[in-house]
């Protein structure tokens, strides 16, 4: 579909919607990333209210951040293959509002949790 | 060689701030003409960010424990118990988006606009997250230095 702009031009709407979108690699891991901070924050809540937790955590690989570090890991790059398989895009200006929600949400919530608890 | 780790923490840290940035402003000017020097940069963000992570989780694990004992001895025991617990968490937002990065940037940012934003966002985020970071190192750093200083003057 093409329509007239004021100027004159003539522009197409398929060409703008497809140069927003993002690759099905960018959005798989775009949407990973945003889910892997978020778990990050929400495993670290966990872990310092549920002692259970912290201890298996701390056995599985001698200390808790070491089991955090490759937890995360392993969310960013499962998820990511795991999106990148349905051949998903997006569109990367409503991906990047929702990237930067995610940080600001999982890294504000973690200075929020250490404050207050 | 524990004092050289020490160091090589935040400096790799802060060169993958700079890298960050310098994608940012290269995104925010992109073109044909530097699309090549943007793709090479963002390889940097990551691979700068992966050896602080490194170098921070081997000094974190092997060595911290007895600077955490003196910080919270020290006047400052929140150097550990906000800043230190807050950081050690913290850095895996900034380290996850440097990862990201390369893939993204990977596209032609002079035509994809989304992927522009994405790009501007992402460094951004690595920006003012590594800054935070570095800001809490300091604090932490400050922390033990001040119940050294109250231990030796006792």
């Amino acid at each position: 579909m093409s329509r007239i702009t004021g100027g004159g031009t003539i522009v197409h709407e398929g060409a703008i919607r497809e140069h927003t979108l993002l690759s099905p690699a960018a959005t798989a891991f775009g949407l990973s990333a945003a889910v892997t901070i978020l778990f990050n924050t929400m495993l670290a809540c966990i872990k310092d209210s549920y002692p259970p937790v912290f201890r298996a955590m701390a056995s599985l690989t001698g200390h808790h951040w070491i089991t955090q570090s490759l937890a995360n890991l392993i969310v960013f790059v499962v998820l990511g293959v795991a999106l990148l398989i349905t051949g998903l895009r997006l569109d990367g200006n409503r991906l990047a509002a929702f990237v930067a929600v995610a940080a600001v949400v999982g890294g504000g919530g973690l200075a929020l949790w250490t404050v207050l608890f | 060689m524990t004092d050289i780790i020490l160091f090589a923490h935040p400096t790799f840290g802060v060169l993958g701030i700079l890298s960050a940035l310098w994608v940012f402003v290269e995104a925010l000017n992109a073109s044909d003409s530097n699309r090549t020097r943007i793709r090479r940069m963002a390889l940097l963000v990551p691979l700068f960010m992966v050896l602080a992570w490194l170098l921070g989780g081997y000094w974190y694990v092997t060595h911290y424990g007895v600077d955490k004992a003196v910080i919270l001895n020290g006047p400052w025991p929140f150097a550990h118990d906000v800043f230190m617990e807050t950081k050690e968490h913290l850095f895996f937002v900034p380290a996850i988006l440097a990862l990201y990065l390369p893939i993204v940037a990977a596209a032609n940012l002079a035509v994809n606009r989304g992927a522009r934003t994405m790009v501007l966002v992402v460094t951004a985020l690595i920006v003012v997250n590594g800054l935070v970071i570095e800001g809490a190192g300091a604090v932490i750093n400050h922390g033990a230095k001040l119940a050294l200083i109250q231990g030796r003057s006792k």
